[in-house]
């Protein structure tokens, strides 16, 4: 057992040098072309269409449009990107009609647009939701049963994806739904060795509103003359008084040993130009919330500014296509403290190359899930990934009258019909 | 006989000993489970995070604290501490992984970093004033010409408008525009609630430098900024107020006898506030540290003087007037230099000054 | 707090290692080498014991610490989480209960985070974290300063990538003289050219003489300035002024010309605003342009009923009034835009100190740029609309902008969206002509000393004032009031500034950024 461990260990660590070896060498080539270095640019360049078909089940209204109708809140708030994409799927050359074809099936389940009163989505029908489209989609048709799911997708944007929870630790508890364990999950959520994300799932960047950003464009030699800047809470009071679960402390750790220093723009009132402030600043932070994700990702991509993450373990959107080591700086959630001193000791080429990758537009581009559509947006990119899993391991198949997933599995509560 | 007694004592030497290990071997196990608290999370972690070891090693955290502890001290007598280089490279540091001579260069660029204080430069300006825009534009010229580091902190009613902050965001200076929502119809009033907010954003923020109140229709020697970094608590200097179609040109601030303040020259009396019959000096003669705004305990006197009001403006006036030995005159060698001019043009000022004399 | 408890702990130790062979020493009366040598056994031995015991306490602390775990509040892992981070996941994983964890043996625990891959087991650490607060409250003014070379060096990059692509020098051309305002006027347009971006040399033309006044002004911008004089004194009479004016710039567009210049030409009197937009703008400038001039009118008296009209002007411009060119809607020059004068013809200022509102010219000069070869004597390209500047100079008195430069006006370059975009502002403010001040605004002698109303210790201000009949103005007695705590005699006069009339001389005088 504890053999086993070592070489595990070991390989992890021979993987790592290998990788930055290889980042090394990408570097060298590509130093002075400001494309993006290694496999990543040109990913991000790729046109999806005629690598993958989509077979877009039809559900009933009540999964998806029904839900929108009662709710249009649904259309701005972050985890929109559920139903831009199936509209956007609706309507894409990817989508066939001919299930026999598909390479991927989509079921459109509009899991996260249950609002509360207050607009705060809060995930509790979403399970027995996702449960009964599964059965429908099972009963209809002949494709789910032959894979159970390992050949669909579903889009699960919600703070702890497809563990179906806002609190984290029930969501650790309660685990990916049983009958999605096959199922390959595109969500926002991502956090490394983490019960909420699956292997292959596919991470995307929150759903932020591109015509408003685009409206509150300054022109690009607005000089930046904020260093950092920040804006969001730093301590949760309603739901965490006692301060330290929020965050997991850094946000409060940001503020405390930040809040006197000039060179830190940071506070809690959100200004009306907040956009225009993130064009002028060269630093943006993006902790981590109760999630490790924000949107502050997809808007310090947007304007520019060099997101600094503090989210031990994160996930980043396209992780495999945007270099983000390239254009941001990972700052590790116990050394915020020393943000200051990790900053200003970054060499200024380091920070000019990272701002000449941000200025690249394929990479604004696949943050964006813009309407309508525009090639290498960010749902053709959840296409490239999808079609780089192609074509299908021989494990996703089934033998016949195999069964792999227990449909009774799981909290009771979600068993009862939606 | 002598053996008995002999190996007697030798065995009570020996259980001497053992005790003496054994209290030695209590005191170390204790001082394991010795203090622990914020401050030294963090220290403790630096200390150690370059070591796979888990083992604590007691005496580099010692070294580390006796460290931190000169710092404290060296802030206490108001110099500015040098950080501590970190100790620990994080492995999770991107840029650490990818560009290793970054040492190097930092020591190659040393030379021309010479810390400077921070000055914050605080402007109350109003939607009401048609001439801001322009004003705005001319004080931003000066203050970006000033030696970094400078923070502009400027204050207006919250509005639709985004004139200032387009302006603002041109200058390429560093700038907060702080918005408030109450509203006023008297100028004054308002000029002196926007300097509060101002003062209270500062306060809140606990930033630490020499604050100064620079209105819109004033003009700048940049030598001014140099001046008054050096103040320590508080300073001032004379100002001069032009008027148009005048002949006389009115002085009106400290006089000095080196750099110490000897008394102040006005142009009436009737600036005599009533009350306390100190001089009502201009809201842009005077500077101060910002420290005495969230420290007042540092300048000797209890916080109390802050708590009875929230007038923050018209606390730091009266710390200005009250603590003459704490005041500098600028320029230092007699502030006989005139640095700063006045020229109300703006109409609001017209048609207050019309409104006074009636 | 846990600073002193530290120090304390380590004075312990150190009372230790002293006091200990003390102790043993008391029973051994006898010195000899052999009491000597177990006396420091001795004492060796229980600092041995001491680290031990420290070590001993660790292990027991650790195991402790992942066995009862389950049964600690998350205030005394709080409290107790400094024993380095690796312990940290581990307790608070299983303190929460979040999920199973595999691994409780200790060389585990470092690879918390790289060796969890192979379990399917969340290693997320839930629930209640530390807030990290570094014992240092105030930023590192070193790295304050190198963030801002940063920045600075930030926004040179963004010049260099959305700037203007090989600019073109500036030369300004600012007419001036010594007077009361002049300090505050200069300084200001002073501090816009320092901030231009560009290649500037600033062309100052002294009416009456070269002054040290005005020199050692110039002086502290560090700007490549050319300080000349013109032999006249400036008149009183704004009608006169601005006529001399316009001489002092042709003279200085004949320095261009001789000195063969080359670059954008702007006329940045000594009172204009400017913003630095202005000095990118112009660098579109092809050959003649002109640009919209913010009008600062201003009475400058406290008659409520000029203001009240300004103001009316300025309400029904929904801004300040706007002189320079008009287009329409497909931006194309179709004519000027002029200040409306009309209405305040009756109250406009004749002379310096009339209480009344100084109007502008017609077209001023501060609204156009033009290319610097036009005014050479033989630039090869030179297009055949423009007047050449001797057969302009030659009819000096007439000369009222430079449109007088070129034949046709069409030809005029509108710049700033069209004239739409206001970038520059032009402002007369001056004091009565027979104001003083300190020279170099040194207060002396020092304030304290009363100034009797009618004797000022200052210096005269050149020009002499002619007073017109009906003069409005009221020399208002204003007296300085002493509040001194000691007083001090009155030091002697100043000797009065010279006044050396010196024909035609050119200063030149190159400085370079950084003195200031």
């Amino acid at each position: 057992m504890r053999n086993w461990r070592w070489g595990l260990i070991g390989i992890v660590f021979l993987a790592f040098v290998i990788r930055t070896e290889a980042w090394k060498f990408s570097k060298a080539q590509h130093e002075h072309t400001e494309r993006i270095s290694g496999s990543a640019g040109d990913v991000l360049e790729d046109d999806p269409v005629g690598r993958l078909k989509v077979f877009v089940y039809e559900l009933p209204s009540k999964y998806n449009k029904k839900i929108l109708q009662k709710d249009p809140r649904c259309l701005t708030h972050m985890f929109a990107a559920e139903i831009y994409m199936h509209r956007f799927l609706l309507s894409s050359p990817v989508r066939t009609l001919n299930p026999e074809e598909a390479d991927w099936f989509y079921t459109p389940v509009y899991t996260t647009c249950d609002l509360t009163p207050n607009g705060l989505p809060l995930p509790f029908k979403s399970p027995r939701m996702m449960r009964s489209a599964i059965q429908l989609i099972s009963s209809n048709w002949p494709y789910w049963n032959r894979t159970e799911g390992a050949d669909h997708f579903f889009i699960v944007p919600h703070d702890f994806g497809a563990c179906f929870h806002y609190q984290e630790e029930k969501a650790i508890e309660r685990g990916i739904l049983p009958l999605l364990q096959r199922a390959t999950l595109v969500q926002t959520f991502g956090q490394r060795n983490h019960v909420c994300l699956k292997d292959g799932s596919i991470t995307i960047p929150p759903y932020a509103p591109p015509q408003k950003m685009q409206a509150h464009l300054i022109p690009p030699n607005t000089p930046r003359s904020i260093f950092v800047y920040f804006r969001g809470l730093f301590y949760d009071v309603g739901n965490d008084p006692e301060g330290g679960y929020y965050a997991r402390g850094a946000r409060a750790s940001v503020w405390e040993n930040f809040k006197d220093n000039p060179l830190f723009d940071i506070s809690t009132e959100h200004p009306t130009t907040y956009y225009e402030d993130m064009q002028r600043a060269i630093f943006c932070l993006c902790p981590l919330g109760w999630a490790p994700w924000s949107p502050r990702l997809v808007e310090a991509v947007i304007f520019g500014c060099i997101p600094v993450i503090i989210a031990d373990d994160i996930v980043l959107p396209f992780a495999d296509a945007i270099p983000w080591e390239e254009i941001g700086v990972f700052v590790a959630e116990k050394d915020v403290p020393k943000l200051d001193t990790i900053l200003t000791s970054i060499p200024t080429e380091v920070i000019l190359r990272k701002q000449r990758l941000l200025a690249n537009p394929s990479m604004k581009q696949a943050m964006l899930f813009p309407q309508p559509a525009q090639s290498r947006d960010a749902f053709h990119q959840i296409l490239n990934g999808l079609a780089r899993k192609l074509p299908h391991d021989r494990s996703t198949f089934l033998k016949p009258g195999e069964k792999i997933l227990n449909w009774t599995a799981g909290p009771v509560g979600d068993l009862k019909p939606w | 006989m002598g053996s008995v007694e002999r190996s007697r004592k030798k065995v009570q030497l020996w259980k001497k000993a053992i005790v003496h290990f054994m209290l030695c071997f209590v005191m170390g196990f204790f001082t394991g489970f010795a203090p622990t608290g914020k401050s030294s999370i963090f220290s403790s972690r630096v200390s150690v995070s370059n070591r796979s070891d888990f083992s604590p090693q007691p005496l580099e955290v010692l070294q580390y604290q006796s460290k931190f502890q000169s710092y404290n001290r060296s802030l206490l007598d108001g110099s500015p501490a040098a950080v501590p280089e970190a100790t620990s490279k994080s492995d999770r540091d991107a840029y650490d992984d990818h560009h290793p001579p970054k040492i190097s260069k930092e020591e190659e660029n040393e030379g021309d970093l010479i810390p400077r204080k921070l000055v914050i430069i605080v402007t109350p300006t109003s939607m009401k004033d048609t001439r801001r825009g322009v004003l705005l534009r001319r004080l931003a010229n000066t203050l970006r010409l000033v030696p970094q580091p400078l923070l502009w902190v400027v204050v207006e009613q919250q509005s639709d408008s985004d004139e200032a902050s387009e302006i603002l965001r041109k200058t390429g200076i560093m700038y907060r525009h702080l918005v408030f929502k109450e509203n006023f119809t008297d100028m004054r009033a308002e000029m002196d609630h926007q300097i509060n907010v101002a003062l209270s954003h500062i306060e809140h923020h606990r930033l630490s430098g020499i604050v100064h109140f620079a209105g819109l229709s004033n003009v700048y020697d940049l030598s001014f900024f140099d001046e008054i970094r050096a103040i320590e608590a508080f300073g001032t200097w004379p100002m001069a107020f032009l008027s148009a179609n005048r002949k006389k040109v009115n002085i009106e601030g400290p006089v000095c006898e080196s750099s110490e303040v000897m008394g102040w020259h006005l142009k009436n009396s009737s600036n005599l506030s009533t009350d306390t019959m100190k001089p009502a000096i201009h809201v842009s003669g005077f500077a101060f540290n910002s420290s005495v705004l969230w420290d007042p305990e540092r300048w000797g006197r209890t916080s109390s003087a802050q708590d009875t009001s929230q007038d923050s403006l018209k606390f730091v006036k009266k710390e200005v007037l009250e603590e003459e030995t704490q005041l500098k005159g600028i320029p230092s060698d007699d502030c006989s230099k005139v640095l700063l001019w006045n020229l109300d043009i703006s109409h609001s000022s017209v048609k207050k000054m019309v409104t006074d004399k009636r | 707090m846990k600073l002193t408890a530290l120090q304390q702990q380590s004075r312990r130790s150190n009372s230790f290692r002293g006091s200990s062979p003390l102790d043993s020493s008391m029973d051994g009366a006898i010195k000899s080498p052999v009491t000597i040598f177990w006396l420091v056994l001795h004492g060796l031995c229980c600092l041995i014991s001491l680290v031990l015991g420290f070590r001993f306490s660790r292990l027991v602390f650790f195991l402790l610490f992942s066995n009862t775990s389950n049964t600690m509040t998350s205030t005394n892992l709080y409290s107790t989480s400094s024993f380095g981070n690796p312990s940290e996941p581990l307790a608070f994983q299983s303190t929460l209960g979040a999920v199973t964890s595999t691994s409780t043996s200790l060389p585990a625990m470092n690879f918390t985070t790289t060796a969890a891959s192979g379990t399917s087991s969340s290693r997320v650490v839930v629930g209640r974290h530390g807030i990290l607060i570094r014992p240092w409250p105030h930023p590192n003014p070193a790295e304050v300063m190198m963030a801002h070379r940063l920045i600075e060096r930030v926004q040179r990059e963004q010049r260099m990538q959305y700037g203007v692509k090989n600019p073109r020098a500036v030369i300004a051309i600012t007419p001036t003289y010594v007077r009361t305002f002049q300090t505050l006027h200069l300084t200001g347009v002073m501090h816009s050219l320092m901030n231009v971006p560009y290649d500037l040399v600033w062309i100052v033309v002294e009416a009456g003489a070269v002054t040290n006044e005005t020199a050692s002004l110039l002086a502290k911008s560090g700007l490549t300035t050319i300080h000349v004089e013109y032999g006249k004194k400036m008149p009183i009479l704004w009608e006169d002024r601005h006529k001399l004016e316009a001489k002092m710039r042709l003279h200085a567009l004949r320095l261009v010309r001789e000195k063969k210049l080359d670059g954008i030409v702007i006329f940045a009197d000594d009172s204009n605003m400017h913003s630095m937009e202005l000095f990118d703008e112009i660098q579109n400038v092809n050959q003649f342009g002109a640009v919209s001039v913010g009008i600062l009118a201003h009475s400058g008296g406290d008659g409520e009923d000029e203001t009240a009209v300004a103001q009316k002007e300025e309400e029904k411009n929904s801004g300040l009034p706007v002189q320079g060119p008009a287009c329409n809607s497909s931006n194309h020059l179709v004519g000027w835009q002029t200040f409306n004068s009309a209405t305040f013809m009756e109250r406009s200022a004749r002379y310096v100190g009339d209480r009344a509102i100084v109007l502008p010219r017609k077209m001023e000069w501060a609204g156009f740029v033009l290319n610097s070869r036009l005014v050479w004597r033989d630039a090869e390209d030179k297009p055949e609309w423009v007047r050449d500047l001797d057969e302009v100079a030659a009819d000096e008195e007439d000369v009222e902008s430079p449109l007088s430069f070129v034949k046709d006006a069409s030809v005029v370059e509108p710049l700033g969206s069209c004239g739409r975009k206001v970038m520059i502002w032009w402002l007369r403010v001056e004091a009565r002509a027979d104001s003083k001040f300190p020279a170099g605004w040194v207060i002396n002698p020092p304030l304290d000393v009363t100034v009797p109303a009618k004797r000022t210790p200052w210096p005269d201000a050149p020009p002499e004032l002619p007073l017109p009949a009906g003069e409005k103005a009221v020399v208002l007695q204003e007296i300085a009031e002493k509040h001194a705590t000691k007083t001090r005699s009155p030091r002697k006069r100043r000797s009065k500034r010279k006044h050396a009339i010196r024909t035609i001389d050119e200063r030149v005088s190159t400085r370079h950024a950084g003195e200031n």
